[in-house]
């Protein structure tokens, strides 16, 4: 929506933080950009990869953050800028690489930006990146806004290079998806020609600097990295990013960064104290710029952090103030450890007003409780608004895909149990999946983790287990666990519930959709020909077909050998309908036939189907078709027992 | 009422092995289904008040009302039900002699009911080509024929009713076990909403049962014999001890004691013999009478069947003999006894008869 | 362009619908307008891991300079809130709302799937549009997707709503500014959108 290729420095344009990093990457002269899908952070690649071409840019969508990453790497080491972006989970899986690769250092600007989800609002979890940086002597920039977003990218290219490393830049969900005004600065015209020159020389026979151990022990390794780290300290000192607000002698000293530092700014604002309470931003929060912070230690007897996920400033500044000259006075500490501020989930502007005025022992009316009539009011009307949970799609495949493993699994009647894995599949570890999912993890933990239940008969374990993974998810991380189940003969079922799309994160393509992150086409990758190769079982169901899905996952179930693969495939309904802009089917209700909440059927369509496009009326006791929702994929038609929905083919 | 639905189906029935697997509470709703012979529940289902656990003929069973229903009198003390007559019958027809158990009596029954137009039908148990007893509703002789003889494994056949349109008017006779028509006597006491007419559903015809067999039977005769070619099962009477699987080529045996194994749990908790509900009920003339029914006409609807084929000819009749009639209800009164201590046993005082709704002087009468 | 004053600072606006609304392109285009103007805008859409048919909020921070601010509004800090969605409305309504604070609502429910199942009830529209008048100092309550399905498609529900929201003259945006942004956006659809913005407007200069 956007447009960051525009060679218009000077001008204003509203970009959101994942945009502007993106742009902040153009201005730093990219060659080559790659990412694994994963919200918050796939709209840097969904930007960036639409203009690659145009830019002169190598854009990819990887088949999981470690190859992104190592690839980025590659153009790194031939001289080309790179950058590579993913979710936070997504540093777990670069994480060996990562470690090795700062072994060696790097050569031109190398750039890894890490979406975190405080709140885990659409994770797994909430992990911090920030004390990974830390663990590995990574330099970290977190930007405030859309505005440092771009600009701290850009810097982060030039730091990388000063340092001989990569270097990561946080964003969190709230700064990516926030748009805000971003002033666009020049894109440079630089010739890029890459070349890998530490090659085998036949005059000068050596290990490359760009390989770890053997003859440069990893001890020395760490030495020179040190070395390098250590010109670090001094970059940030003198950051632009890290700045000061407020009084000369704060009564109270905030140390902020990242978003957090904007709702500090207003919760200070709104509680009036601009002139007692001083904020330092922290743009640079590993390293520390520590001179910076110690100034500002000695002229405040209080310090409060305010941070999301871990007590990241809040430690290292502590940390600090351990090292600092006996004679410097000692501030008391407030944060997370003290309990003044969240130490989960994500922060905001009330529990910032809510933390500073703890800390300065002030009290604090907020706007609601002076509109006491209106409140009551609103509270009164909020009780009765229904809450809106997550549900699949109206024609969502998946839905299909959960009604018949669960039916599957009833059938069967062992306590068999799925073992999820990331994705919209893991809707189905909540109700519009009938709580099949009775284990979920990480990407490619479903079919590992199956891979450990199916070796549990010596021990009386009869439970048929099925592992679902989305065909994404698939080609991420299940390949070696599914391997690893053939070859050591585990038994279960994998499922690969296959809508041909990275539908949670926005359609990117994958290996299966045989298209590259540019449009360009690909080598598509057949699921079923990878998993046939490996001699085993493989059926491919429609999962819209209930009865031979249910029955062939029965079957397998059944079957006491080794790994077995049911594909179960159809389009992502959003993509389907994006492409055929119609429906398939024109869906009602027969009246005459539906007998609602009676026995025979107590509203299995509304009720335990629950698809959105289908209503429950309350007054006339039947169910009806929500025109505006309902997408006539027609599943509910054979869902019905009373053959009360009607479906005609359009 | 009663506040339970299939939640409480399962954990007072299924749970606690009292399901005969009649079919009772499947056929009607997605919620339960009878697959590889368990009943399952697929979804939940959150009805206060359930057909299915209504209708199962191990939830409580009041017999004064049903008896008064179906007799217009209270659940008496005999051993054999409300009886108006005990004899011993066998059909006159050829064809279903070769085809049927004993006497070929319920196919003849049948037959005639159709062919006088009685009723358009009768829902029975077939065996399908790998001998898995089902449902069936026989509408005409050929398809009578096909479903006669035994199948020793339980039948879901009440499914088959449950299935019918709400809307047929047809008329259909049925034939089944001591939990079926129990089943059907509770259906026909207070009718269902949401399936077809139960008044439509006569004459009922039960048969003598002392036990089926479970599901798990099933795979070891699969293992043992040519299902396929199987075309009838039979436990002679005492003092043959076998079970017989006759084929085109012969009659293959193997020792009763293999079975037992086998007989369902749920047997044992069954307080009827010679299903006292039905219009109806047959049983073999065992040893004695090789090749008879033994048969009790409970009802005025039995009664006009019975008369028309008498007058057609199409059986003929012989008085049962006191001792084999004494013989009978002995044997009734051995599984109302048996009943009664297994479930005392399980409930663990006499207070509580799970399902049996009988009256304190019966329940007396039978512990002494 | 240099902005004008706002009457308050930062001015705050937020759409709540449902997803697959079109909340997110109304905020991004009245937020584009907005930056044109000159203005300092903070855009929130607030959609959580839904693709389909979970609540959407955008939050919409308006201010004359200065820097960017933080992404959602404080509580009880709306002046304007647009509903797509009845009940998103007023769940914006009852959080973010005070007594001085202006509705565009459209009466088009889409039930969520608790209402479906049947766990819970949904307000009957008469009610929701009383609270809708309760909990604000001036509400527009217009049926946007009846007005949308006349122009041919439930799609131009938002941009009708969008126009309501310009016609009701409390952003510092006029129409001429939304159809710049309009024609630059959406160049392929322009037309019939700019019937729908107009018809927004006139909806509420009718009422």
């Amino acid at each position: 929506m956007a447009h960051i290729e525009i060679d218009a420095p000077g001008t204003t344009q509203l970009l959101l933080g994942n945009e502007a990093i993106a742009r902040g990457a153009l201005e730093a002269g990219i060659g080559f950009a790659t990412a694994y899908p994963g919200t918050p952070s796939s709209e840097i690649m969904g930007t960036l990869a639409p203009i690659a071409k145009k830019m002169g840019i190598y854009a990819e969508w990887s088949i999981n953050e470690m190859v992104a990453f190592e690839a980025a790497s590659a153009a790194s080491l031939s001289n080309i800028r790179a950058l590579s972006s993913m979710k936070a989970n997504g540093v777990n899986v670069i994480a060996d690489f990562l470690v090795n690769l700062q072994m060696t250092g790097i050569r031109k600007g190398l750039v890894l930006v890490v979406c975190d989800d405080p709140g885990g609002m659409t994770s797994s979890n909430e992990q911090d990146t920030r004390p990974i940086a830390k663990w590995l002597n990574i330099p970290m920039l977190e930007p405030s806004t859309a505005q440092e977003c771009k600009d701290m990218t850009k810097r982060a290219f030039e730091l990388s290079e000063e340092l001989g490393m990569v270097c990561m830049v946080r964003s969190v969900t709230y700064l990516s998806h926030t748009r805000g005004n971003v002033r666009f600065g020049r894109l440079p015209e630089n010739k890029k020609v890459a070349h890998f020159d530490d090659f085998y020389n036949i005059d000068d026979p050596r290990q490359s600097r760009y390989t770890c151990g053997m003859q440069f022990h990893p001890y020395k390794q760490s030495e020179e990295l040190l070395k390098r780290f250590a010109k670090a300290p001094e970059k940030c000192e003198n950051s632009p990013f890290n700045s000061y607000r407020g009084p000369e002698i704060p009564e109270l000293l905030i140390i902020s960064s990242g978003i957090c530092w904007t709702y500090a700014i207003e919760a200070v604002s709104i509680l009036g104290l601009q002139d007692r309470v001083g904020i330092l931003k922290l743009g640079t929060t590993w390293p520390l710029p520590e001179g910076l912070v110690a100034r500002y230690l000695n002229k405040s007897d209080k310090v409060l952090c305010i941070e999301e996920i871990e007590p990241f400033v809040e430690r290292s500044v502590m940390e600090l103030a351990a090292s600092l000259p006996p004679d410097q006075p000692r501030p008391t500490f407030y944060g997370k450890r003290s309990g003044h501020v969240r130490a989960w989930g994500e922060q905001n502007l009330n529990l910032a007003i809510q933390s500073i005025a703890s800390v300065m022992d002030i009290p604090y009316t907020s706007r609601q409780s002076q509109d006491l009539e209106y409140r009551r009011a609103a509270q009164a009307v909020a009780q009765t608004l229904p809450a809106r949970p997550l549900t699949f799609c109206p024609g969502c495949p998946h839905r299909a895909s959960f009604w018949a493993i669960k039916i599957a699994l009833q059938l069967d009647g062992r306590n068999g149990f799925v073992t999820g894995d990331i994705g919209c599949t893991a809707m189905g570890m909540i109700s519009p999946g009938s709580f099949q999912v009775r284990t979920y993890y990480a990407m490619g933990g479903g079919v590992g983790v199956a891979g450990g239940f199916g070796h549990l008969g010596q021990f009386g374990f009869q439970q048929p287990v099925i592992a679902v993974c989305g065909d994404s998810t698939f080609f991420h991380a299940s390949i070696p666990g599914l391997i690893n189940g053939v070859w050591n003969q585990s038994n279960f079922t994998l499922a690969i519930l296959d809508n041909s799309a990275t539908a949670m994160t926005g359609f990117q393509p994958h290996p299966g959709t045989g298209i590259t992150a540019t449009g360009d086409p690909g080598k598509k990758v057949s699921i079923e020909a990878l998993c046939r190769s490996l001699g085993i079982h493989v059926e491919i169901c429609d999962p819209f077909d209930l009865n031979t899905t249910i029955a062939t996952l029965l079957t397998m179930m059944r079957d006491e050998g080794p790994a077995q693969v049911v594909i179960l495939r159809r389009e992502c309904e959003l993509v389907r309908e994006r492409k055929e802009k119609r429906n398939p089917f024109r869906v009602y209700v027969n009246p005459e036939r539906c007998i609602g909440e009676s026995c025979g059927c107590n509203r299995l369509c509304t009720r335990v189907f629950s698809c959105p496009g289908l209503v429950w009326d309350r007054d006339a006791g039947k169910a009806v078709i929500d025109e505006a929702v309902c997408v006539g994929c027609g599943l509910c038609a054979d869902v019905c027992p009373r053959g009360a929905i009607v479906k005609e083919a359009l | 009422m009663h506040g339970k639905a299939s939640k409480e189906l399962q954990k007072e029935v299924i749970d606690k092995g009292l399901c005969t697997l009649c079919g009772g509470c499947t056929g009607t709703c997605p919620y339960l289904v009878v697959y590889d012979g368990r009943i399952v529940r697929l979804h939940r289902c959150d009805m206060s008040e359930g057909q299915c656990y209504h209708y199962c003929p191990r939830t409580y069973m009041d017999m004064d009302a049903i008896s008064r229903h179906i007799f217009g009198a209270p659940y008496g003390e005999g051993e054999i039900g409300s009886v108006r007559e005990v004899f011993l019958a066998r059909s006159t027809d050829q064809v279903i002699h070769q085809k049927a158990q004993d006497g070929g009596i319920v196919t003849t029954l049948l037959s005639v009911a159709l062919a006088e137009g009685m009723i358009d039908g009768a829902v029975e148990t077939k065996l399908d080509e790998e001998k898995n007893p089902h449902g069936f509703i026989a509408r005409n002789r050929e398809e009578l024929l096909e479903c006669a003889g035994v199948s020793y494994e339980p039948s879901p056949v009440i499914q088959a009713i449950n299935r019918l349109p709400n809307e047929t008017t047809e008329k259909l006779g049925f034939v089944g076990l001591p939990c079926h028509v129990a089943c059907l006597s509770k259906m026909k006491l207070s009718p269902p909403t949401n399936r077809a007419n139960i008044e439509h559903l006569e004459p009922v015809i039960g048969l003598f049962c002392g036990w089926t067999l479970s599901h798990s039977f099933h795979r070891f005769l699969q293992e043992h014999f040519d299902l396929a070619k199987a075309i009838k099962f039979d436990i002679p009477h005492h003092p043959e001890h076998s079970f017989d699987v006759y084929t085109p080529s012969g009659k293959e045996s193997v020792d009763l004691d293999e079975i037992s194994p086998y007989i369902n749990k749920a047997c044992g908790y069954c307080f009827d013999m010679t299903a006292e509900f039905a219009d109806i009920s047959v049983g073999s003339g065992r040893a004695m009478f090789k090749g008879w029914n033994t048969v009790i006409l409970r009802t005025k609807v039995g009664a006009e069947i019975l008369d028309i084929a008498k007058g057609r000819n199409a059986i003929e009749i012989q008085p049962i003999p006191d001792e084999s009639l004494a013989n009978l209800k002995r044997a009734s009164l051995d599984k109302k006894k048996r009943a009664l201590k297994n479930i005392i046993s399980m409930t663990g005082g006499v207070d509580d008869l799970l399902y049996l709704g009988i009256s304190q002087h019966l329940k007396e009468m039978l512990l002494e | 362009m240099s902005a004008e004053d706002l009457k308050k600072e930062p001015l705050n606006v937020i759409i709540a619908g449902v997803g697959g609304q079109g909340n997110v392109l109304m905020s991004f285009l009245i937020g584009n307008a907005l930056v044109r103007r000159g203005y300092v805008v903070t855009v929130f859409d607030n959609y959580g891991a839904s693709q389909r048919l979970g609540a959407v909020a955008s939050h919409i921070k308006i201010s004359k300079e200065g820097l960017q601010n933080s992404p959602l509004l404080h509580e009880g800090d709306a002046d304007v809130i647009v509903g797509i969605e009845p009940i998103e409305l007023l769940r914006n309504l009852s959080q973010f709302g005070n007594p001085e604070v202006i509705a565009v609502a459209n009466l088009r429910p889409v039930y969520p799937i608790g209402v479906i199942s049947g766990e819970v009830e949904y307000p009957e529209l008469d009610e929701a549009s009383a609270a809708i008048r309760r909990l604000s100092a001036q509400a527009w309550i217009i049926n946007a997707t009846d007005e949308a399905l006349a122009l041919g498609n439930p799609i131009y529900t938002n941009v009708i709503l969008m126009g309501a929201l310009i016609g009701s003259g409390v952003l510092p945006l006029d129409v001429m500014a939304m159809e710049e942004v309009l024609k630059e956006q959406l160049p392929k659809a322009f037309e019939i959108n700019k019937v729908a913005l107009h018809r927004g407007v006139d909806l509420v200069k009718a009422g």
